[in-house]
């Protein structure tokens, strides 16, 4: 019991110095002498923290796939790109732009992370690409419209049609990763996206 | 000197970072188990009042299994319309199902059926006078759905455990 009063008391502070006694079984594994207990006790304990901070502020994924080429993973024998996904301007400031590269929840299937570019916001109309049954689609209230930028290869909005914003979970700002590529993540649409949006005007 | 400083910040500082982390852990949970909602607006009128009821919200059973919604259940979901705005419906369609869009016939004819699309369902008001739902804004993909209703708190005369009405014809 006292193990387990001295671990709530102790756990995830900072100063190493726990009471010193001699070597027992009972002291090899309690929390406070063996530092790779204490360690992985600390870790858990500020858990809650980190994970916070990855769900508002920003995380570092992989990319697969090559359906955003250019853009991201280029060179089909390196095909995972690491980048910083911020959430805070997605989930905290509501800023939809339309050029932006994002990541968001797959509307089709449950628990699927895609990232595509937004290249239309709502009220913006768009002229589709060959898979979409329409020629020309004017995008809904809430809703943007998503293509990769190798969109011949691209399973997006041309195949399901406008996507919520609300399925979008971060922004990409910088790949990180492989060096030699280390820097922004431009937001302007590429290739023909830009001609075939009409921005909806400002009123 | 300046050690000196540090020495006397250390303990306010951490206990700042405890506070923190627990705000956290706090957040964590009203976002991955559970929390008290209140409910507002017109759209679940029988079932729930225009405002002032609170609901518990269960976050847990739809996180850890995504399968266990039934039709009839009351489900939480992002509204598709405004991203952040967290609406309640009633779930009507599972993926595969044949779904009279409007069977009142105000927004469509009541002759339009859909199949609800693989990853999507269809959820709707129980006062279709008064709700824009999946006859407005078509099937809800499965990852905009938070999680259930499971029972009213507030106001305390009115307390119950939501129960699934459906029964089927067989």
């Amino acid at each position: 019991m006292r193990a387990a009063g001295h671990f709530f008391r102790n756990a995830g502070r900072f100063s190493h110095s726990g009471p010193k006694s001699s070597w027992t079984w009972k002291n090899r594994f309690s929390a406070n002498n063996n530092p790779a207990v204490r360690w992985v006790w600390s870790t858990l304990f500020w858990l809650p923290t980190f994970t916070v901070f990855t769900q508002v502020g920003c995380t570092i994924r992989a990319v697969t796939g090559d359906s955003m080429q250019p853009t991201l993973n280029p060179d089909p024998s390196r095909p995972r790109d690491v980048a910083l996904f911020n959430r805070w301007s997605i989930v905290m400031k509501r800023r939809y732009e339309r050029g932006d590269v994002v990541a968001f929840r797959s509307p089709q299937e449950h628990g699927k992370l895609l990232v595509k570019r937004l290249v239309a916001l709502p009220g913006d109309k768009v002229k589709t690409l060959p898979p979409y049954s329409d020629v020309e689609v004017v995008v809904p209230e809430g809703h943007g419209w998503l293509e990769g930028d190798a969109s011949f290869n691209s399973e997006d909005s041309n195949h399901f049609g406008p996507v919520p914003l609300a399925l979008i979970d971060s922004k990409l700002t910088y790949v990180v990763w492989p060096p030699k590529r280390l820097g922004a993540i431009t937001s302007h649409t590429i290739g023909t996206q830009s001609e075939r949006v009409v921005a909806l005007p400002l009123s | 000197m300046a050690s000196n400083v540090f020495r006397r910040l250390r303990p306010p500082a951490i206990g700042a970072l405890h506070a923190v982390n627990a705000f956290c852990a706090f957040h964590l949970f009203l976002n991955y188990v559970g929390s008290i909602q209140l409910v507002n607006g017109p759209s679940m009128l029988p079932t729930m009042a225009v405002d002032g009821e609170a609901v518990i919200e269960n976050r847990l059973s739809f996180w850890l299994n995504p399968g266990c919604l039934e039709r009839g259940d009351l489900v939480t979901f992002e509204s598709p319309l405004t991203p952040g705005y967290l609406v309640c419906k009633r779930l009507l369609g599972l993926p595969g199902d044949i779904i009279c869009v409007d069977p009142t016939g105000l927004k469509v004819p009541s002759s339009e059926h859909v199949v609800v699309p693989k990853g999507h369902l269809w959820l709707m008001g129980d006062n279709a006078d008064f709700s824009r739902d999946s006859r407005d804004y078509g099937p809800v993909p499965l990852s905009l759905v938070r999680g259930t209703l499971w029972a009213r708190v507030y106001p305390f005369r009115h307390m119950t455990i939501f129960r699934n009405p459906t029964s089927f014809l067989v």
